[in-house]
């Protein structure tokens, strides 16, 4: 970061000297503390990787969307703390405007070197869509995947309720960013300097009239301090959370003899799975049970068919009993047959059912760790490597 | 989550073996019963014929015992689920035919499944034969 000496000819226009590394004619400033910077870039890439891998809607890449969006939460949380502890033109109280320096802006006012008052507009309305896309992100994680701090409160029809107004928020922050960008853009035209170069260096040409605030010291130490009470706060939050139980979940413990019986040719489906009604009807036809005879004792039968009947998708609240389960109503009962099954397998090569370590497209348990407690995590899937015999 | 499911998978495949641990039988008294009611000198040449044969009247998804156990009964086996099935020849799955609700059991199911019917105790004593030849 080179200062520049300052030369000869100090009155001459600010506007006439580009801001380029021709010649520095003016004084430079610090007007972005490196916490700034380092926040404001980390800031693009993890909001960048949250928007491409939840844009894309695909449960492999869903961690990475989940961990990109926490991060992004983490960061504005840290941002607002800097907010009230940090150098001069970080602090809340410097950038956020009233309607008379926003008027006065919009009338061609002089230069701000810290946010301007449409600039500090922006980030007002970053942070609280960030948080905001964070926290509906957590509810439906809490309801439809059963996952996460809201678990334990969420149930699935609220938290895909709130699905949509997560997707929502999330077209809102790219129409704010594209407005983010339009405003740079234009700033840096209308004020003769690169403002993007500006949050890499930090450092800003000091001109005459400009808006400039009085500096303050920052408090580095105390930001941690709050940082870490925070940090440490929603830690323990969550691991609260994950000690609550969570209604609604599929039983976890499979009957004896249903297990023994019905898991000697296939695996052994959740009772979940299927409402009860079609329990039901498997259960009478075991003589044509997919195109094998599968008979079993008459007091087997009975035993296994109460149990199912008692645990069945009606008594669930997961996303695979609302969504794949609760719409098995005709015989033969097959889950592969949904159409919502095909979709979302619809990009599983064949060669990956007709592996020897898969075998057959109701091998639900090949791929999903967690099929015979009936969850279907998305964080449970995982297709075995040797896809080839 | 994997071990979980590594776990799981043992215990299941472990299963069908534990099932199979009544140990009030073997092949040679199946045999020995089977042919005696059949009125025949079991024959695994016959048994083998039988097993790799294509059958008519059962599922249209198990033509044949190989359909799941394979052509070579030393070789694992794998339903039509994708669940793996233990070897049939009794040279390297010593359990097998040790339990006779086991072996009725499945003899019922898989002869209805391949045939469309019950199989002959000549079948029996025949494809036993050949499981214990290998």
């Amino acid at each position: 970061m080179p200062t520049a000496a300052p030369s000869a000819a100090p009155s001459a226009a600010p506007s006439a000297a580009p801001a380029t590394a021709t010649a520095p004619t003016t004084p430079q400033t610090r007007v972005w503390d490196l916490f700034v910077r380092v926040f404001h870039w980390s800031l693009v890439l993890s909001v960048a990787l949250a928007a491409a891998s939840g844009f894309l809607l695909e449960s492999r890449i869903l961690l990475i969307h989940i961990s990109a969006g926490l991060a992004a939460a983490a960061l504005i949380s840290a941002r607002i703390v800097w907010g009230f502890t940090g150098t001069t033109y970080a602090r809340f109280a410097e950038f956020v405007p009233g309607p008379g320096a926003i008027r006065e802006h919009l009338a061609g006012g002089n230069r701000h070197l810290g946010h301007n008052p449409l600039g500090a507009l922006m980030v007002l309305a970053l942070v609280v869509l960030v948080l905001a896309l964070a926290a509906t992100g957590l509810v439906v994680l809490g309801g439809v995947d059963k996952s996460g701090p809201f678990a334990p409160w969420v149930s699935y029809a609220q938290g895909s309720g709130v699905l949509g107004l997560h997707e929502a928020l999330a077209f809102g922050i790219l129409a704010l960013v594209a407005m983010h960008f339009a405003g740079v853009i234009f700033e840096s035209r209308r004020s003769h300097e690169n403002l993007t170069r500006a949050m890499v260096t930090g450092v800003k040409e000091r001109r005459p009239g400009d808006h400039a605030s009085a500096p303050r010291n920052a408090h580095p130490t105390l930001a941690v301090v709050i940082i870490g009470a925070l940090a440490a706060g929603a830690w323990g939050v969550t691991a609260s959370q994950a000690a609550r139980p969570v209604p609604g979940l599929p039983v976890a413990t499979l009957d004896a003899t249903y297990k023994s019986t019905c898991s000697e040719c296939h695996i052994a489906y959740n009772p979940s799975l299927l409402p009860a009604a079609a329990w039901q009807g498997i259960m009478a036809g075991l003589k044509d049970h997919f195109g094998e005879n599968a008979s079993i004792s008459a007091a087997e039968a009975e035993t296994i068919t109460a149990w199912l009947t008692a645990n069945a998708a009606e008594t669930a609240d997961t996303k695979v009993a609302h969504r794949l389960a609760a719409r098995i109503t005709e015989a033969p009962f097959a889950m592969t047959e949904q159409r919502y099954w095909k979709r979302l397998h619809a990009e599983i090569p064949e060669a990956v059912f007709a592996s020897r370590a898969v075998g057959a497209r109701s091998n639900c348990a090949a791929c999903h760790g967690d099929a015979e407690q009936g969850r279907f995590s998305p964080f449970a899937i995982d297709l075995p490597k040797e896809t080839l015999k | 989550m994997n071990r979980l499911a590594f776990t799981l998978a043992a215990l299941l495949a472990a299963a069908p073996a534990f099932a199979q641990d009544a140990n009030d039988t073997s092949a040679a008294k199946l045999i020995a019963q089977y042919s005696a009611e059949a009125g025949i000198t079991a024959s695994a040449e016959a048994g083998k014929a039988f097993f790799l044969a294509n059958q008519t009247g059962g599922g249209a998804d198990t033509p044949s015992c190989t359909s799941c156990h394979t052509a070579d009964p030393k070789a694992m086996g794998q339903a039509r689920t994708g669940k793996p099935i233990e070897p049939m020849a009794l040279s390297v799955n010593p359990k097998r035919f040790t339990d006779t609700a086991f072996v009725n059991k499945w003899f019922g199911r898989n002869c209805d499944s391949v045939l469309g019917r019950e199989c002959t105790p000549a079948e029996k004593a025949n494809v036993l034969a050949y499981y214990s030849s290998l």
